[in-house]
């Protein structure tokens, strides 16, 4: 048995002599050199890319934080100019929800877009009034004031609502 | 003796912290050092150079990238024979469950060494040793490999194994067993 045992490891051992034997040990050597450059450069690159990464998230994020509070400035009131025409948009004080006015000239029928909740929109002809409030002139130079929409009576009629529900208040 | 060896514990061990510090010359000369005896087991439980070059490559890539893991820089000779031994089981199971014969391209081969005459009868075994040893399971596969690299006590065999002493010399046991019917036109 132990001969057996014996002449299995020489086997084993001889096989491996004879292989070894082959062996160009300089060009192994140069090959897992090789393949540690690649690997170092891989990880190199695995750095760049999340150092990349998180530089592109960062300037997505505060894009994002710019683009709101451009949103936010232009969402709010603007002053009432109307006489050069323009756009403006609201926002309800009574009602929930936005509104966009389209001014063309200021005593014309002006297009307003309401949105109603949900995906429900209207978007109507209608008249306007201004209310300006001059006494209470603000620091900044700005002048709010209200407009009151009234909605024609088509809309109204899909909507539901009395007319004197749709008289909407705002603050310009 | 082989190239682990002739360089002192303490030697090895400052080139592991050197190495765990990112020095690239640090961890060649541990390539240096110990690439004859990792290619030893490879071409044991592999039997042959070509394929063992392959593991040998990928197992020093797994070990540079892994190294600030290494905790004990002291079980540097341990922890890398264990990495190799994974990487040439999974390789050589690998090409088992594809059913290909374990094949690669002799890149590595100093063909000047050999007769015509003795090229055949080494391909011979080579291949006989090769599609043995395939046969045999992952345990037995590492421990007949592990068993025959001199100066590793079986208690290093058996911390590279995972498995207590007894356990090892049992896969070594019945490896041999195994291999004597396989390899019987050859004893």
């Amino acid at each position: 048995m132990k001969d057996k045992n014996e002449q299995i490891d020489l086997l084993l051992e001889r096989n491996t002599t004879e292989q070894l034997e082959t062996v160009d040990w300089d060009r192994l050597n140069t090959a897992i050199s090789g393949r540690l450059d690649q690997a170092r450069q891989g990880t190199t690159s695995r750095l760049r890319f999340r150092t990349a990464f998180k530089i592109a998230a960062g300037l997505v994020a505060a894009a994002a934080v710019v683009f709101v509070i451009v949103a936010v400035r232009t969402d709010t009131p603007t002053g009432v100019q109307f006489e050069n025409g323009g756009s403006a948009v609201v926002k309800f004080v009574e009602s929930k929800g936005s509104a966009s006015i389209q001014i063309q000239p200021i005593d014309a029928k002006s297009q307003v877009s309401i949105d109603i909740g949900g995906s429900r929109r209207e978007v109507a002809k209608c008249d306007i009034e201004i209310i300006d409030v001059k006494e209470e002139q603000q620091k900044n130079g700005r002048r709010p004031a209200w407009i009151i929409i009234r909605m024609p009576e088509p809309a109204l009629a899909d909507n539901g609502t009395s007319r004197d529900e749709m008289d909407l208040m705002c603050l310009l | 003796m082989n190239d682990g060896q002739k360089a002192n514990t303490s030697d090895i061990e400052r080139l592991v912290k050197a190495s765990q510090t990112g020095d690239r010359n640090a961890f060649d000369k541990l390539v240096r050092l110990y690439q004859r005896r990792v290619m030893h087991m490879a071409v044991r439980m592999l039997g042959n150079a070509n394929e063992a070059a392959e593991v040998v490559q990928a197992g020093f890539v797994k070990a540079y990238l892994g190294i600030g893991k290494l905790r004990n820089p002291k079980r540097f000779e341990v922890w890398l024979l264990r990495i190799v031994a994974n990487a040439a089981i999974s390789r050589a199971r690998a090409a088992k469950r594809r059913a290909e014969k374990v094949k690669a391209a002799g890149y590595y081969e100093n063909k000047k060494t050999l007769s015509p005459v003795e090229r055949a009868s080494a391909r011979e075994l080579k291949e006989a040793i090769q599609q043995a040893m395939l046969k045999l399971s992952r345990k037995e596969a590492k421990a007949i490999a592990l068993f025959g690299l001199k100066d590793l006590s079986h208690r290093q065999v058996s911390e590279i194994m995972g498995c207590s002493v007894e356990a090892a010399r049992w896969h070594v046991f019945r490896a041999r067993q195994k291999l004597k019917g396989l390899l019987k036109d050859h004893l």
